[in-house]
Order: C-alpha cells, then structure tokens, then sequence
C-alpha cells in the first residue's frame, strides 16, 4: 500500500538528493575544465545557466554572470530552487514527511548531510575549498543511495525512490553533456584538437566515467565517442540508455502503467534513432533539447497517473445512476 | 560541572530527589553515588555524545516565533526523575478511575444528560462550552469511549501529594518525547539501569496499536489504520511521524483521505482507493471536515464525520471529546466520579474558583496577585495570568477580561511546583517541573509509568510547556534499587 502523495514526495526527494548530487558534479568539471584552458579560451558562464535552465531567473537577481556569482547562484542561493543547498534542504523536508516508508538511519543520514552543507556552503567558496565541498557533499549522498539500496526492500516506495533517481540522472547526464556548448575555444589553433579531448574528458570525469570509459572504450576522448557512451551505452550507471531502461523497468510493474509506458518509449525510441558521429558534428544541444521535453512528458505521465488521483473514483455506481434516471 | 549533591540548594519546594535535609532520598541514593562517580570528564564526553545523537536524529520540536519557524532540538536534562513505584499504583488508580468517568460524562452529555437533570453539572457551563459540539448529539461510540487517549498534567505540591492540573483530551502530545527521552537515557547511563528495576515504557506504541485496532469496524481482519496529521508546520509533526512509524500505521493528511457514497472513508494510494478502518487523528475538531464543521478547513476530510457517525470508521480522538477539556469542567471532575462510579476520586484536583458564581469572582478579583487565572480552553500556556509574576497592569487587563466573560475564566492558588535536580551550567539546580502520564482507553486501560516530565528550564520559573521553552527528564517508576 503506498499512498500517491507519499510515492509523489519519494520520487522529489530522490530528483532533488540526485540534483544537488549532479549539479555538483557539474560544477566540479567546469572548475576542472577551467584550470586546463589556454588563455586566450573563454568559458561562458552564461551559457552554463542555459545549459542549466536557469539563466532567466539568475539574470533576475545579478546584473552580470561571471564566475562567482554563477557559482554562489548554483551553489548556495536559496532564491534559486535548484540551488544545491536548496535541493539538499527540500529532500530533507520531504524526508521527514515520510520516516515510516524508509530505514530507520535514512533520516539520520539526509539530515547529516544537510548540517555539513549548512555549515560549508554559506561564504565565499574559493575553487579548491568549493571543489572539496562539493566532493563532500557527493560522498555523503552516495552513501545514503548505497544505504538505501543495501538495506531497503524493493517495494513500492524503493520503486519509487528509484524512478526519481534516474528522470533526474538522465536529466542532468544530458545536461552535463551539453557543457560542450558552453566553451569556446580559440578557432585556427594547432592545440584546438587537444583541447577539444581535455573537454570531453573533463565532461566523463564529471560522471566519474573516465576511468570505465578509458577500460572499455579508448584512451583517448573523442567527441563521437563520448557522445556514444553517454547516450547508448547500457554498462555505465549514468547514461541515458541505462537510465530510461530503469524507468521502464520500474514503470512496468508499477499497477496499471500503459499511460506513462507510451511516453517512455517515445523517449526510448528517440534515443534509438540518435546517431552520435552526426551529433557530434552539428544538432547535439538541439537533440538533448528534445531529450529533456521527452523526460519532462514521462514525469507530466506520472503525476497524472499515480500522483494526483481523480477527487472521486466510485467504488458502487449507485449514486450516479440514481441521478440518471431522474 | 561537578554533579555533586553535596552543594544543592534545597528550596521549600518538595525536591524529588533530593530530602529536606540535603540528602538524596533513599531510591535516589544509587544514582547520586553512580552519577557523582562518573567524573566531570566522563560525565561531559556522554553528554555531548547525546546531544549530538539528539542533532542528527533529528527530535526537533517546531517553535512558532515571529522570524518564521524554527526546528529546535528537544531539549533533554540527564538526571532522571524517580517515582516509587508503590505511590505511582495509587497515581494509576486515579488516573484510570478519571478517564472512565470523564469517557461516561462525555457519553450522558451527547445523549441523555442526566448529570444535568440530577443537578450535579450546571447547564449553563454546557450552553457555553467551546469545545460542545451540537453534531455529536445522539451518538454514542465503541465501547462508549471518546477519549481514547488522555494526557493528564499532574503536578507535586510542597505537601508531597500529586494534584490534577488538567485533562488534555483532545490531541494530546508529547508521547514521543517519553519514549525518545528513555533510548537516550539508556545510551546515556546504561549502567544505572543494572542498579535500578525500571518500569518499561516501550509497550506504549503497541498498547495505542491494541487502543486503536478495537475500533476497526469490521473486526477479524487485520485493521488499516492511519495517523492523520494537520502536516509538516504542525509543532508536534516529530510525534505523528513517529507514532506512525512505530505502530506500522500509515501516515496521512486530510488529502489523502476521502469518504466515498458509500460513506466509509478510503486512502489515495498509487493502487487506487484503499480502504480505511481507524484514524488516529491529530487535528482539532474544526479543522476535522469542513461539511460538519469549519468550512474553510483544507486539513481535513470532506464526510469523516457521516463516516464516523455511521461506524464505518472508528475516530480516536471522537469528535467533541474535548467537551470535558475545559478548565471549567475540569472543576467538576471529582463530583463526576462519585456521580457515575460511586467512588471518591483517588488524585485531588487543584482547589479551583470559578469566575461564574460571584462569590468566587469576587475573591478572584480580590487576589489576582496571589492565583493563577486561566482561560476555559486555551492550551499550551497561552492565555494564562501568573499572579504573583505579574505586573499591575496585566492585572488590570485581566480584570476586565474575566468581568467581560466570566464562564470563560477560572483560578487556582499558585502551586508550589515540586522541583528536582537538572544539571545548569554551574551545577546541580532545582528546576520545577511536573507530569504529564498517558492513559488509554477503548476496551481495556492502561496508563503508562510515570510519563513526561516536562521542567522549566529558568531559574524559578513555572511554565514548563515545550512552547514557552520548557526542557524536559526521562522519568523513572523504580520499584526497587539493586
């Protein structure tokens, strides 16, 4: 038995657990990516908020996107509801709304990580102290999905914290991968080619898929290549193929699940259709736009569905007859 | 920090631990000698080791203040109050014998209302009533039982006998903290429970579990029962989720429920409609349903009351419970005994003026400085008059509020709460405190051992509600010490 407003707080809690998670990550690889540019490139940091989602609103609150304000923006606005602090302070609300459904120590440890972010993330970060916080924060969150997933049945309210987990990990996988857009490098350089592999690297590191992509795949990052793996591959935990073959699974056996199914497999058969060398030259950001509103239909599905039941599901029809008749 | 009793200022107030001539009592004795035994060091690393635990379980009690709300952690004192367990029989005894009477009260005046006829209640403190709910007349519950769960507050006078302070029958709280305040204790001092026999208190989630399964309305299966909480904001969210989460009942708001034509009541679940048999509710009666009740509620449930008054579903608290949960009526609790048991009641209440007969409004009015003035049916501490703390002009304003509305106002001396031995940031002090025990009711009784103890945390200060900053101790029933 799994009430609908208590399935609809599990999946938000994992969504935003996974995007504080994720948007760290984020963060994480641009500071790296910067580090590794030629002078004369320029990160748009701007192009960071599109590539987010969050450039109208940033630009409501600061005149100017450069680097520390995209980052305080990010990190620890609270007028930003995608703000790692600000996800991390909402699956902890929703955790206490449902401590009866998870293992005993789940709360203890969300609220663990919320007091380490409340007490490193205000101030000013510089980048080695941002980058240790954020490891920080990506650390404990992984221990609470190794906590759930090492000590929680797998019923309904695990499907549902699971479902969560990958709509958003295949949200902010495409994301990450769009980042390419956001650099621009110097055109005519000999050393282009070689930045164009630090960034494509510096985008697997931010999905800890470096090494597993340098096991399985090759040494060196290509753009084709690491398009390749993050959309098709079923091996690695954090593409989009292997996210959208979770959703399906959990999705079929949740009761009566042909609504959402419909949306899942357009998402799954766009994917299919997707040929990474074409993307790799022209139509990438356009293509993961398309993603991103396929996601988006799955999650409008799943409200619909299993959310926000109809106020009156009529158990005996008698009433409507009676008022028929008259 | 030493912890010594050595130093202890012993005031003219009755101390729980400590005797009138400095000396631990003698079931007190043990844990003086062990805890004084610990070491300063020692004491201090268990302490903060507690606190912490406290922090990162996350026992919060929600704070209403005008910078929004604030999550503060419960605030716990180490040293434990003990209670011979010979006087807590007597204390039980009196307290089942009050909720039986209270419950046939409650019963009479929603149906025949012979106490009035017999002339032992006055009608006129009915008429009045706040908590009288007209859309309960005629109704009569399982087992004639409203109040299933009662908290009643009792505190300890310089004379050493427990007195009734009230009866709390609507949604009382506070259970929680009872049972977290002994897990903590046992990681405090695991060696003091070898040195004591304790009453157990864990057996109180299953006997509300048991309290709540015999109102299922279709008996021989296993009952879906659910804790309906007004939500996260509510100060005593801590305390739903956790009685929820102990009784494997499931947690619900008023949108999740809904009572169909068939009039039972049924759960939103992700397969459809489930049906439900017992709610447990922790919301008050006007924001129950807004057919029956405040329209404008979103808290509640559109139908529970055609549900429950129709025994498709089984409500504890009943609605209009709280009709006996009036300092007004409170007065007469006694007189309820003799009337409906035959007995004379085992606790005394507080002797107690009431602003309604002039007689005693004009004594009140006379003593404001020495009584402690209180509304009808406020709860939490709001709302009172603290004679001998107050200032002229509260006087004053309270003058005027008990001329306007005399029914709504009643008074009691100030008593002097007992105190026991909290650990301050200089030592050992006395801090007042007092009682807060549980007893249930449906088919069978039950009381739990001792209670929550809740203490003011400020030097001589009275109010021990958690609302107004009270702290509170891990009570122990101890029948006898190894």
């Amino acid at each position: 038995m799994m009430l609908s407003r208590v399935a609809e707080k599990l999946y938000w809690m994992t969504r935003f657990m996974e995007r504080a998670e994720d948007t760290s990550r984020l963060i994480n690889a641009v500071t790296l990516m910067t580090l590794d540019m030629p002078g004369d490139a320029t990160f748009g940091w701007d192009s960071l908020l599109k590539v987010a989602g969050l450039d109208e609103l940033f630009f409501e609150h600061y005149p100017e996107a450069n680097e520390s304000a995209v980052m305080r923006f990010l990190i620890q606005d609270e007028r930003n509801p995608s703000s790692i602090m600000t996800c991390i302070a909402h699956a902890r609300e929703n955790t206490r709304t449902f401590r009866e459904v998870l293992p005993w120590e789940s709360w203890e440890w969300v609220n663990e990580l919320y007091l380490f972010a409340k007490k490193a993330l205000p101030g000013e970060l510089d980048r080695r102290q941002r980058y240790e916080v954020l490891q920080g924060i990506i650390r404990r969150r992984q221990s609470i999905v190794g906590l759930l997933s090492g000590t929680m049945s797998s019923d309904d309210a695990y499907q549902f914290l699971r479902l969560g987990r990958n709509i958003e990990r295949a949200d902010m996988t495409s994301r990450i991968l769009d980042v390419s857009h956001a650099v621009i490098l110097p055109t005519d350089t000999p050393a282009g080619e070689q930045y164009n592999d630090l960034l494509w690297m510096n985008i697997l590191k931010a999905l800890s898929a470096y090494q597993m992509y340098r096991r399985h795949i090759s040494v060196h990052a290509s753009s084709t290549q690491v398009i390749g793996l993050l959309l098709h591959d079923l091996r690695f935990p954090r593409t989009i193929n292997h996210c959208l073959t979770e959703i399906a699974d959990v999705v079929q056996a949740l009761p009566q699940p042909e609504s959402v199914m419909v949306s899942v497999r357009t998402s799954q058969d766009m994917l299919a259709s997707a040929n990474s060398e074409a993307l790799a030259k022209a139509g990438l950001h356009e293509f993961i736009d398309q993603l991103q509103i396929g996601l988006t239909r799955i999650d409008t599905a799943l409200r619909e569905r299993y959310f926000r039941l109809p106020e009156i599901q009529r158990p005996s029809p008698s009433a409507e007859g009676a008022s028929d008749s008259e | 920090m030493k912890i010594a009793c050595d130093n202890y200022q012993v005031s003219d107030a009755f101390d729980e631990l400590i005797g009138p001539d400095g000396h631990p009592r003698p079931l007190a004795r043990g844990l003086c000698e062990y805890i004084s035994g610990l070491g300063e060091q020692e004491l201090a690393g268990r302490i903060a080791a507690v606190n912490a635990a406290i922090m990162t379980s996350g026992i919060t009690f929600t704070v209403y203040t005008e910078a929004g709300n604030i999550d503060r952690a419960w605030p716990f004192d180490v040293v434990p109050r003990i209670i011979d367990a010979r006087e807590w029989e007597r204390v039980e005894r009196g307290l089942k014998q009050r909720l039986r009477a209270l419950n046939l009260f409650i019963s009479d005046i929603y149906n025949e209302q012979k106490i009035i006829k017999d002339g032992v209640f006055p009608l006129e403190v009915l008429k009045d009533s706040k908590n009288f709910r007209a859309q309960c007349v005629g109704t009569m519950p399982r087992f004639g039982v409203w109040a299933h769960i009662c908290g009643t507050d009792l505190v300890r006078h310089s004379d050493g006998e427990f007195y009734v302070l009230e009866d709390n029958l609507r949604v009382p709280s506070g259970v929680s903290y009872m049972l977290e305040n002994r897990q903590l204790m046992k990681r405090l001092f695991p060696e003091a429970f070898g040195r004591y026999r304790i009453k157990p208190v864990d057996n109180y989630t299953a006997q509300l579990y048991d309290t709540l399964a015999a109102l299922t309305p279709r008996p021989g299966q296993r009952p879906v029962i659910a804790v309906l909480t007004p939500g996260i904001f509510n100060s005593a969210y801590f305390e739903h989720s956790y009685l929820a989460q102990q009784m494997g009942a499931e947690l619900v708001e008023g949108a999740d429920l809904v009572v169909q034509e068939d009039d039972c009541v049924y759960m939103k679940t992700i397969d459809g409609l489930q049906r439900v048999d017992v709610i447990y509710r922790r919301i008050d009666d006007d924001f129950l349903d807004p057919e029956a009740f405040r329209p404008d509620s979103c808290l509640g449930v559109p139908g529970l009351m055609r549900a429950w008054k129709k025994s498709t579903v089984g409500l504890a608290n009943a609605p209009g419970a709280g009709v006996a949960d009036d300092k007004v009526v409170y007065t007469f609790v006694p007189k309820m005994i003799k009337y409906y048991l035959g007995e004379e009641a085992i606790l005394p209440n507080v002797p107690s003026y009431l602003c309604m007969y002039p007689k005693d409004r004009e004594y009140v009015l006379a003593n404001l400085d020495k009584l402690v003035v209180k509304p009808a049916n406020e709860s939490g501490g709001y709302g009172m008059l603290i004679g001998p703390q107050s200032t002229a002009e509260e006087r004053a304003r309270f003058a005027e509020l008990i001329k306007s509305d005399p029914r709504n106002y009643m008074a009691q001396p100030t008593l002097s709460l007992s105190t026991a031995p909290t650990l301050c940031e200089e030592g050992l002090e006395p801090r007042h405190l007092d009682l807060r025990p549980f007893v249930l009711q449906s088919d069978k009784l039950y009381a739990t051992a001792g209670g929550l103890t809740r203490v003011a945390l400020r030097k001589g200060s009275l109010v021990v509600n958690s609302s107004q900053g009270g702290g509170s101790k891990d009570t122990w029933v101890v029948e006898s010490a190894q």
